[in-house]
């Protein structure tokens, strides 16, 4: 009990802020690459249709910690070998690209659920009108999408913050990497990892109470 | 107005028009009757391209619109058109749904569309709506909206695709007789429908569709009471 104090206080003093930045990073990057490769993929064009068809199904078919592990040693460290070290990344940036990276593949299939969900003859009533294509994305599609994608898009938000807990193999400082020294000085792993759990479950109800509490107010202006 | 050559489309391998021509002139109001699956909505969606025709032209004002250089958006900003399932957009107010367009593509002010869009709400009789969403309205007065939601870009041409089939009975008289004001009015109409009371009443001219042909057309009293087409009397028989 006395150690889980003494690790709770560690956790929340320096790895809880890794992890909230990457997770907020990420968030933002990964809505903001997923509408991208959404709009992509779902694109007449072939070859933006390529691309983001294939951004998508590489991430999704491979493992968040393969991913980083590739990133930060294989990339960063043909980047480094390349530059003579002029260039290179700290784990936590490295981090951050790959979970943005990460997140926007299954941010864009959740998006591309949602846009499908909405009933096709808005998009020709909209046309109808003389709406451009975009205009009637952004008006007339979108907003309804968004509905219907919240529950998706918080569980999807919640993953991440989990996900995060790849990154200690890169040796991000965030809240696994921080119990895992810990653990490693003071050698009680019980008490260590119930923090450790603690504090992500604590990250991950509050993000789950807040997405309920939007899907209430979205559902009011309805 | 409306030229219309050699129509056809197809979907897949199924073949919906069969190379239709027709001419539609200013002011004339136009029904189109016939079976399901004829081709009927499926011409009437051809005419603002939300299907591309897959030969043929279609002639607007001397303009031929399924030219991939032309702007469709322009052409179909002078088209109004109503849909058998309403399509009123959920996530805005009745008043929004007219206005929308009007700011948006023809960057009225809020004030000027606002304007528009609340006479034309009482012209459709629903003055009292314009802060409800459409899921408040029934049936005959969300597609009274959608059609004071097309007349909001001031269209030369109204398209109504059976924008009474989806109704229950006793709204159908109210959006009827928005149309009817219309059409007297002098708006160009083509109009898919079944209600073949009200063709035979506000039509100039009925177009008979079957198999993906306009098979038979005339005046509304020709086309009813004297058909000449054995498919033309085989439908009406069961339908009137």
């Amino acid at each position: 009990m006395e150690n889980l104090i003494v690790v709770l206080e560690k956790i929340i003093t320096t790895g809880v802020a890794e992890t909230l930045k990457v997770t907020v990073v990420a968030l933002f990057f990964g809505v903001l690459i997923g509408l991208l490769a959404c709009l992509g993929r779902m694109s007449k064009h072939f070859i933006p249709r390529a691309i983001a068809t294939s951004y998508i199904e590489i991430i999704r078919g491979t493992p968040t910690l393969v991913q980083a592990l590739f990133f930060y040693f294989g990339i960063n460290g043909l980047l480094v070998s390349a530059t003579g070290g002029d260039v290179r990344m700290t784990p936590l940036v490295a981090g951050m690209i790959v979970c943005s990276l990460n997140s926007g593949a299954y941010v864009a299939e959740i998006f591309r659920a949602g846009i499908q969900s909405v009933d096709k003859g808005q998009m020709e009533a909209a046309r109808s009108l003389g709406m451009p294509q975009k205009l009637a994305m952004k008006e007339i599609i979108l907003p309804q999408a968004v509905r219907t994608i919240l529950p998706s898009l918080g569980n999807e938000f919640i993953v991440l913050v989990k996900e995060t807990s790849i990154l200690s193999v890169i040796g991000v400082t965030e809240i696994t990497r921080v119990g895992q020294i810990q653990a490693s000085i003071n050698y009680k792993v019980f008490s260590t990892y119930l923090g450790v759990a603690i504090v992500y479950f604590v990250l991950t109800f509050t993000l789950s109470r807040l997405v309920n509490y939007l899907e209430r107010r979205m559902a009011v202006s309805d | 107005m409306i030229k219309v050559n050699n129509l056809y489309k197809s979907f897949g391998k199924l073949e919906v028009l069969k190379g239709i021509n027709e001419v539609i002139e200013k002011n004339e109001v136009v029904c189109v009757i016939g079976p399901s699956g004829s081709g009927k909505s499926t011409f009437l969606r051809c005419l603002n391209l939300l299907e591309e025709p897959t030969d043929g032209d279609i002639i607007i004002d001397g303009v031929k619109i399924n030219d991939p250089a032309q702007d469709i958006n322009e052409i179909r900003k002078e088209m109004g058109m109503v849909f058998q399932s309403f399509n009123l957009f959920p996530h805005k107010t009745t008043l929004e749904n007219i206005t929308l367009a009007p700011m948006k593509v023809n960057k009225l002010s809020q004030e000027d569309a606002e304007k528009i869009g609340r006479e034309l709400l009482e012209r459709v009789g629903l003055s009292d709506k314009a802060d409800v969403y459409p899921r408040a309205l029934s049936g005959g007065q969300k597609q009274r909206v959608a059609i004071a939601r097309a007349l909001a870009m001031q269209p030369k041409i109204m398209l109504f695709d059976e924008p009474t089939s989806a109704l229950d009975p006793e709204m159908v008289g109210e959006v009827l007789e928005v149309m009817r004001e219309l059409a007297h009015q002098g708006m160009t109409m083509v109009i898919v429908t079944h209600e073949m009371g009200f063709a035979r009443e506000v039509a100039n001219r009925v177009l008979f569709m079957d198999g993906g042909n306009i098979v038979e057309q005339g005046t509304p009293s020709e086309l009813f009471d004297n058909p000449q087409n054995e498919r033309t009397q085989s439908f009406l028989s069961k339908v009137l």
